[in-house]
């Protein structure tokens, strides 16, 4: 049965990042944009059709090899992730941290497909990926560390579950608003899509790719969207255990959606920031993060 | 308050000797005939009297007296007169002192007469080339009665615009020549360090058609307009309506009154759009989507109304010497009163949301700041310059069409950076409906053509100017024979503005960079025709309009 879990959270995932992407879509064009919307089907359509164009690639070995490495470590954090709330075969190998550094390696993955292309616009693009990724990532290590401080446990399925386990304290509810508030940046939008900046550096990190590269980097976006959202339910969202595997994981999907909502109206409700401007943001951030930890220490 | 006397007498007083003539055929236009040797000191002494900038139109003359003749135009804003200097220097030694050092907005003017008709400007900062392609042959000056206007120099290869140098430490990101900021093509290259900017190069023209060539050599009076119509997508109507006035003036014709308004209702149904657009476009250089799509929904309803009165969305075809073509009827009026009282109401609500969003301040207020002196020492013009504190508008200064009679505020504001330019735009577009309401309230009856017989005596000159969304237009035009101009030439807001955005960029983030282009509203003219090039065998080969019609229509016809 526990590798059945596994396959259920991969399969989960791959099936439903794209569609989730099309509600994001939806909801922007409809609900704020006044417009029609693609199709909720139209993300599945992109990559499809991205998988069937000419790959071009400047011939070195690292840039072919970044959206491979990019997908396989988003994939991996996944398998490890309690959905449903339930522990999985693979939970005993690793600890939170194996997934801090599972979840940096994607996005070393993407920086080294930028730099390896050596375009002007990418170079720009992955130095504010790299800031961005060295300053939210202590939101998310935060977050995990203030669950594993409660259990007094690194475990995965431990930690994660435990955050909300005595109820919202203030560093819980301090973490929480965190959390949202670092959302964007994690997944990539407005107002802090700025390493992608279509504008101005023409999509970044990602400029010089085509076809399936492209197509994988696409699928390791949504899927790293959908992660982040996901983590957000299971360690913010108190479990409500129906006692049936398949039902906890539709009740846990249903919130997963009402993020992406969230996600869709704060995205097309703010210009993008400037990198400047964001660190400030990032750095507020951090502080409140290791404040809620500290609180937690204290059981507050 | 100047008067043309008290001009000709400050001009007469201090250059007695180099003063040739004086020429005012209307009480708003004075030409002054100078020594070549004087023209640096007496445009600087037109801009001491209040004077501002304009444009410099150079031709060709050597069938005449074996001279090219060169003319500085100035603005007297406040006292509503146009100054042009004209003078002359023998074909065989064509050079001038240039007027650049003093007014760096000549910079592009004389330089495009360095290309275009191998004048020569001692003292010039940059004379480098600026509108001829990179392999155009020396010595070949396509501005001159000589050369035709269909002549195709052949392709040279391996030739490129030489950029400056990046200052030292910094890196060049290109932008451009197609870049999604720019829309059009030009080539921006941006010195970085780190991500502020430290300078750039700007490399433009891409898409010069040679349409005054064209116009001067081949159409008639009343086809240009169609022509001029198409230099700008956007603000079509303000070019030919600052044709049309260019002709009325050299013939000396007085166009009905009711052709008057119907033209100021015309060009600004042309500024409410246009406003519209690039609030919206301005939402998308800076992320927000939303603006975007919001201030285009709200734009539509007067792209449809265009094409119910016109036939088109844009390029209306409305305006030509001698009135307008189409009638605004009682009907048509009463729609024209329902669609602009929708977009008052529904742009409000847009004005509200956008002057209350902290997240639009934080990447509009404070970016591509320059002061009002700068802003006045580039002559920059329209929403640009008065969102500098610079108060100027043609519409009011230089009143013509029916914009005497009309109430109106020119809004200005002093932030002096992007943020200005979208409330003074978003204020304009106010202003724009209460225009067309008393329009449409006062229109007079009458005809809505003048008779033009198309016989304008030969060597008159006239300049106009008209308040495009961007700025003001201007156009010069001397007549000629045979039906035509001898010269035109045109001025689109964009080639003043253009030239002061390296100094909106200096010390500015990359990341502002499409904002503080995009606040210009840059409009690099262009309509350009489709060149198809077999890859294997390099040969191009021309689509005529009447082609991609036909291949359109094979598409619709196979259900592509």
């Amino acid at each position: 049965m526990d590798i059945l879990y596994i396959v259920v959270n991969i399969l989960v995932f791959l099936a439903l990042a794209p569609f989730f992407e099309g509600v994001v879509r939806r909801v922007t064009a409809r609900v704020v944009q006044s417009r029609q919307g693609p199709p909720l089907a139209q993300p599945y359509w992109d990559i499809l059709k991205l998988l069937g164009k000419q790959n071009l690639s400047p011939g070195n070995l690292a840039f072919k090899i970044a959206p491979v490495v990019a997908l396989a470590s988003i994939l991996s954090v996944i398998m490890f992730l309690p959905l449903g709330y339930r522990e999985n075969a693979l939970s005993q190998y690793a600890d939170v941290i194996t997934l801090i550094y599972l979840l940096t390696l994607g996005g070393v993955a993407c920086l080294l497909g930028a730099i390896s292309s050596k375009n002007a616009y990418a170079l720009v693009g992955s130095s504010r990926e790299m800031i961005t990724m060295i300053m939210v990532e202590p939101v998310l290590a935060m977050t995990l560390i203030l669950g594993a401080v409660k259990v007094k446990s690194l475990a995965i399925p431990a930690s994660v579950l435990s955050v909300t386990g005595a109820g919202y304290g203030a560093s819980v509810i301090i973490m929480l608003v965190v959390y949202l508030m670092a959302l964007q940046a994690f997944v990539g939008r407005q107002p802090f899509d700025i390493a992608e900046a279509e504008v101005e550096i023409l999509e970044g990190p990602f400029i010089e790719y085509s076809g399936p590269n492209l197509a994988l980097f696409k699928y390791y976006m949504l899927l790293k969207q959908m992660f982040y959202a996901a983590l957000f339910v299971i360690v913010f969202i108190p479990a409500i255990k129906t006692g049936f595997y398949g039902l906890d994981v539709l009740i846990q999907l249903g919130f997963v959606l009402l993020v992406y909502v969230l996600i869709a109206v704060l995205g097309s409700t703010h210009p993008r920031l400037r990198i400047d401007q964001a660190q400030k943001i990032y750095a507020v951030l951090i502080v409140a993060s290791l404040v809620a930890v500290g609180l937690s220490v204290y059981g507050i | 308050m100047l008067t043309i006397e008290e001009i000709k007498k400050q001009l007469k007083d201090k250059y007695q000797n180099s003063i040739k003539n004086f020429d005012s055929p209307y009480s708003t236009r004075l030409f002054v005939d100078i020594d070549k040797s004087k023209v640096r000191d007496i445009s600087n002494e037109i801009i001491r009297m209040g004077g501002r900038y304009l444009v410099s139109v150079g031709y060709d003359n050597i069938a005449r007296d074996k001279t090219l003749g060169l003319i500085h135009n100035f603005s007297m804003d406040r006292d509503d007169i146009f100054v042009s200097v004209r003078t002359a220097a023998p074909v065989d030694n064509p050079e001038f002192d240039s007027i650049t050092p003093d007014i760096p907005n000549a910079g592009w003017s004389e330089r495009e007469y360095i290309d275009l008709l191998g004048m020569k400007f001692k003292g010039h900062p940059k004379p480098k080339k600026l509108i001829l392609a990179d392999d155009w042959p020396a010595g070949v000056y396509p501005l001159r009665k000589d050369v035709p206007w269909n002549l195709m120099p052949p392709a040279a290869e391996d030739v490129a615009y030489e950029l400056d140098e990046a200052p030292e430490g910094c890196t060049t990101i290109p932008v451009g020549p197609f870049h999604p900021t720019l829309h059009e093509p030009a080539h921006f290259a941006v010195f970085v360090d780190g991500e502020t900017i430290k300078g750039c190069d700007y490399r433009g023209f891409m898409v010069h058609r040679g349409i005054e060539k064209l116009c001067q050599t081949q159409l008639t009076y009343n086809e240009i307009p169609f022509v001029a119509e198409r230099i700008c997508g956007i603000c079509g109507s303000v070019h030919a309506a600052t044709y049309a006035q260019c002709v009325e003036f050299a013939a000396g014709l007085k166009i009905s009154r009711r052709a008057e308004y119907i033209r100021t209702i015309m060009l600004e149904i042309e500024r409410i759009h246009s406003h519209l657009l690039w609030l919206g476009i301005a939402g998308h250089l800076i992320g927000f989507d939303t603006v975007f799509m919001q201030s285009w929904r709200v734009r539509e309803a007067i792209m449809w109304y265009s094409e119910k009165l016109t036939g088109n969305r844009k390029t209306y075809g409305m305006i030509v010497a001698g009135g307008v073509r189409r009638d605004i009827t009682p009907e048509l009026a009463d729609e024209l009163r329902s669609v602009i009282n929708t977009i008052d109401k529904e742009l409000m609500v847009i004005y509200k949301a956008v002057a209350g969003d902290t997240s639009i301040h934080r990447r509009t207020k404070g970016v591509g700041c320059i002061t009002t002196e700068e802003a006045k020492l580039w002559s920059l013009v329209g929403p640009t310059a008065r969102a500098r504190n610079v108060d100027i508008d043609s519409r009011r200064d230089h009143p013509y069409a029916a914009y005497d009679e009309m109430q109106f505020d020119v809004p200005v504001v002093d932030s002096c950076d992007v943020w200005g330019t979208v409330v003074v735009r978003i204020l304009e577009t106010f202003e724009a409906i209460k225009i067309i309401r008393q329009a449409l309230d006062k229109m007079p009856a009458g005809p809505i053509m003048t008779e033009f017989d198309e016989n304008v005596t030969p060597m008159r000159h006239a300049i106009s100017a008209v308040e495009a969304p961007r700025g003001e237009a201007v156009h010069y035009l001397i007549s000629g024979e045979e039906n035509r101009p001898e010269r035109w030439r045109v001025r689109a807001p964009t080639y003043p503005n253009l030239q002061g955005v390296p100094a909106m960029l200096l010390n500015d983030q990359f990341a502002d960079l499409p904002i503080i282009i995009g606040s210009i509203d840059p409009c690099f003219s262009c309509t350009d025709r489709v060149v198809k090039v077999d890859v294997r065998s390099g040969a191009m080969s021309h689509l005529s309009s009447g082609d991609l019609e036909k291949i359109s229509r094979a598409k619709k016809t196979a259900g592509r």
